[in-house]
């Protein structure tokens, strides 16, 4: 990451505090010297609508907005937001997530413009794309350092050895915008998540899908479907609920079937709005590959 | 909140709960009330209760067939009287758990006299009143909740009768627990039915639902996506000072103002 | 040991000690008393007494308190009879015991409240929708209060129908001495099912066409509803099953009914004229019998102690070797379309009626033989 300047991206949902740590990493670019902007794009956050956060840090800084390919971080709060994320970041560009995952809110949301695939990715196929995936399961280590809320802190902490800024200017802005009652919990999942060591990024070239790579982990989610109770095309709020396009009808209309079968995520929308109780969504574990999850600390 | 509710949505096995022989549902495609049904089962099993404790008494319209569906104790009254034949369970058998499912007609026309009246005497009911501004089982005529303006076969021409505010009158007449949810918020239903069942005394919960087969048709509201998007927009954001003075400018659903959701009254016994 | 007790007394008085442990009602001249008295002996007892906002409710609440296991009563007169009667079609379509008492004032509407009437026959056994079974006792003193009361429990119970009570202000209002401990009381329990919970029906009948009843909340799992339902409690419209369950719901009354119908007689056995009355007319019959008797003249009293269902074949024997039946009841005629259905002919019926709010005297019955005799003549 240029020492100069540069661009972080922050992405979760509603509640997981991206404001909060955007916030923060501001203040500590500010303490750093640097002309920094920051600004907030939020859908329905109050409800676990997605948010994201853009900040630019530089001598001058004049847009705080980030393009698509621009970010030098992605730093993503929720698994999915992440893999969302990733036409953000720039060619080379880090992606830290989280493991943890926040299904879509819980009721009808606008559908995140299907121009985005929300893929099912396990973390080592992201490595097919971003060579440098930095993933943790945020909220185990925060709450091994006290708080599992402070997830944000510890996200912040696995960024902040990529950011010119020093160790108190993060301290200070930490103390600054964290609620007291809060701040113990989270300056120690900060600490513990710039203590996470990472396997180092493939050099270049070898980064590329191996011939005999592992076949696509299975579907995150799966859904089955009671025929007879389903009452088809006249009701569809499954096939307009799903933000992956995973519900639809054949040409007889009845019953509802899973047309993408691979593209569901277990948000569990179609089910818990199927009004006739025709649907059931089984969900899988997120295969967590090694080779990208921290393991250990130093 | 969300996290948790989701958490208790996934894993469910809403069949263990119904009684299979009787689904399908007779409700119509895309009618809201069977989202209101998932809710309160898993409501249910956020609670912990004991089935054999548990009886659910319903009157007479779409939303109290729900109970034909439930594997358990269940009663299916007359039309508007639900509350009256749970009173008497209840007071008979203090050990149950006393679920009540009304709708808007149900409720607050035929049964509104036994409305605030189980609400006065505060008696300990779990009262779920599904909301969806019309008659659905006669076909689609006016409600006591059916907003101005809105068709329907016995207002060709449009409503013209101010509409109950279901939640205010049953705090006015003495519940102790008065909620109002949406199945287009289904989640945070679960929180509030729960919270509602283990209340002591009369909690109320007024449920907004959809009834596309009627009320959206014959309103051009569209099919139930388009009912449950809208409906969701009613209840977003809206400075609660100007709703209730009628200053909120004109939200999807004309004329209306945008209501609240979430626990409106409560009063520990 | 003897006591003075009032009609309606006696009424609550033997509710509770048939078991009833629940009551709801509502205020009504002129059966408050029952719910009042109700209201004082029930909390003694460990049962529950509840005011309700309407009639209507208070059959309701008297349905749910019985589907919960309790014996529940509720009483009320005629204005009040006729908000209950969309409750007492339910009760008889889903089956649950429950009694209800009508003490008859004067109608329609609210007509005379502090008088009595005999005007709720035709209503108690039609006030409801559609067929159903139903049983309406008629008791004639308090004592008789006390003992059908007690039978109303114990057949609403065995047969899972409503039952009803029916008498008018007078009896109601009258004081008069009982020996409670004579009065025999009558038992009568709901059948309860022989199979486990998974294997139960709530609508399969049993050998006497009644099925077993479950409490809610024991165990039993199961749907009750005023819809048209099979054995299961699932609903439906497929005539078979509709027609055979409006079959049995009558059936099961009719096989019972030698334990059902009651009928009281004075001096039918050589009488020429029989007198067919009930509750405070067949006080006045009495008397009229005495008095004819005292003139010469051979008159009887028949006195239907069940309204509901009718006693046909006792009725038809009579009618087939009196010269004449006068009927005498406080309304316009309503005992009387019985009468003249169940006579067919064989004997002539003669009407004696008073409907101004007094009770009929032996005076008025006395006259209706000396005509009925006299034309005969």
């Amino acid at each position: 990451m240029p020492a100069e300047s540069g661009s972080v991206l922050l992405v979760g949902v509603g509640g997981q505090g991206v404001v909060l740590s955007s916030a923060v990493a501001a203040d500590a670019a500010r303490r750093s010297g640097f002309d920094v902007k920051q600004s907030e794009v939020h859908g329905m956050s109050q409800r676990g609508g997605v948010v994201s956060s853009h900040l630019r840090y530089g001598p001058l800084v004049h847009s705080p907005l980030i393009g698509a390919g621009e970010a030098d971080a992605v730093v993503a709060l929720e698994w999915n937001e992440g893999v969302r994320a990733i036409p953000a970041l720039r060619p080379g560009g880090t992606l830290i997530v989280s493991l943890d995952r926040i299904p879509p809110p819980s009721a009808f949301v606008d559908r995140h413009g299907g121009a985005v695939a929300y893929p099912a990715v396990a973390p080592d196929t992201l490595r097919r794309t971003v060579p440098d995936v930095r993933a943790a399961d945020a909220t185990s280590v925060a709450a091994a350092a006290g708080n599992a809320r402070a997830m944000n802190s510890v996200l912040l902490g696995i960024l902040s050895p990529l950011l010119p800024f020093p160790a108190e200017a993060w301290d200070g802005a930490i103390a600054a915008n964290v609620p007291r009652a809060a701040l113990e919990a989270n300056r120690a999942a900060f600490a513990a998540g710039r203590a996470l060591r990472f396997p180092a990024a493939p050099a270049p070239g070898t980064g590329r899908p191996r011939r005999r790579a592992p076949a696509e982990p299975p579907s995150v989610g799966s859904v089955d479907i009671v025929d007879a109770w389903c009452k088809g095309e006249d009701c569809a709020i499954c096939v307009r609920a799903c933000p992956e396009y995973v519900l639809g009808f054949e040409p007889d209309a009845r019953p509802v079937r899973a047309v993408r079968p691979d593209a569901c995520t277990a948000c569990m929308l179609c089910e818990i709005l199927c009004p006739d109780f025709a649907i059931t969504v089984r969900r899988a574990a997120v295969p967590a590959g090694p080779s990208l999850v921290a393991a250990e600390t130093t | 909140m969300t996290a948790k509710a989701l958490a208790a949505a996934t894993g469910i096995d809403y069949r263990e709960h119904l009684r299979l022989p009787m689904m399908p549902h007779i409700l119509c495609p895309g009618c809201g009330h069977g989202i209101v049904l998932k809710a309160l089962l898993r409501a249910i099993r956020s609670l912990d209760l004991d089935w054999d404790r548990l009886a659910f008494v319903a009157g007479i319209g779409c939303s109290s067939r729900l109970v034909g569906y439930i594997d358990g104790c269940t009663l299916h009254t007359t039309h508007g009287r639900a509350l009256t034949f749970a009173t008497g369970l209840k007071l008979a058998r203090p050990d149950l758990t006393v679920v009540v499912i009304t709708g808007d007609g149900d409720g607050l026309a035929i049964g509104g006299n036994h409305l605030i009246h189980a609400a006065r005497r505060d008696v300990d009911l779990a009262c779920l009143l599904l909301n969806n501004e019309t008659y659905g089982m006669t076909g689609g005529q006016v409600a006591p909740t059916t907003v101005p303006g809105s068709v329907s076969t016995t207002t060709p021409r449009g409503a013209t009768e101010p509409p109950f505010d279901a939640c205010a009158l049953v705090t006015a007449a003495g519940a102790s627990f008065v909620a109002r949810g949406a199945t287009s918020l289904p989640l945070e239903l679960d929180t509030l039915i729960a919270a509602a069942i283990a209340h002591r005394g009369f909690s109320f919960v007024e449920i907004e639902s959809d009834c596309p087969e009627y009320f959206g048709r014959y309103n051009r509201l569209g099919r139930a996506p388009e009912m449950l998007q809208q409906q969701r927009r009613r209840f977003d954001e809206v400075d609660e000072t100007l709703a209730a003075k009628r200053f909120v400018g004109a939200p999807p659903h004309a004329g209306v103002p945008r209501l609240r959701t979430g626990v409106l009254h409560e009063r520990k016994t | 040991m003897s006591q003075l007790v009032q009609g309606n007394e006696a009424c609550a008085r033997a509710a509770i000690a048939s078991g009833c442990r629940f009551f709801a009602g509502y205020p009504i001249t002129p059966s408050s008393e029952i719910g009042e008295s109700m209201a004082r002996l029930l909390p003694d007892v460990g049962g529950v007494f509840v005011q309700m906002e309407d009639e209507i409710a208070s059959l309701g609440a008297v349905l749910g308190a019985s589907l919960g296991g309790a014996r529940a009563l509720t009483a009320t007169s005629g204005p009040g009879f006729t908000l209950m009667q969309e409750h007492i079609g339910y009760a008889a379509l889903a089956e649950i015991p429950c009694v209800v008492v009508d003490v008859m004032r004067g109608g329609p509407s609210t007509g005379l409240p502090t008088r009595p009437s005999q005007g709720d026959v035709m209503q108690a056994r039609w006030g409801t929708h559609g067929d159903h079974p139903v049983v309406a006792l008629a008791p004639y003193s308090s004592a008789e209060v006390f003992e059908l009361t007690s039978r109303a429990f114990a057949l609403s119970e065995r047969l899972r129908v409503p039952a009803l009570v029916l008498y008018d202000e007078v009896i109601g209002h009258l004081r008069e001495r009982v020996d409670i401990a004579d009065v025999p009381l009558a038992r009568g329990e709901r059948p309860r099912p022989s199979v486990g919970p998974a294997a139960y029906e709530a609508y399969a009948p049993g050998p006497d066409l009644v099925p077993p009843l479950a409490d809610f909340g024991r165990g039993y799992r199961f749907h009750v509803t005023g819809l048209t339902h099979d054995e299961r409690g699932k609903p439906t419209d497929d005539p078979a099953i509709v027609g055979a369950l409006h079959r049995r719901l009558q059936e099961k009354v009719v096989r019972a009914r030698d334990d059902v119908v009651s009928v009281a007689t004075v001096a039918l056995e050589d009488a020429e004229v029989a007198i067919v009355a009930y509750g405070v007319a067949a006080r006045a019959a009495e008397r009229a019998v005495s008095d004819a008797r005292a003139r010469g003249l051979r008159a009887g009293l028949f006195r239907p102690r069940t309204l509901w269902p009718f006693p046909d074949a006792e009725l038809r024997g009579l009618a087939s070797r009196v010269r004449a039946l006068v009927v005498a009841e406080m309304n316009l005629g309503q005992l009387l379309l019985e009468v003249e259905r169940v006579a067919a002919g064989r004997t002539h019926v003669e009407p004696c009626l008073r409907a101004d709010g007094t009770p009929l005297t032996p005076e008025d019955i006395g006259t209706a033989i000396g005509e009925v005799i006299g034309a005969a003549v």
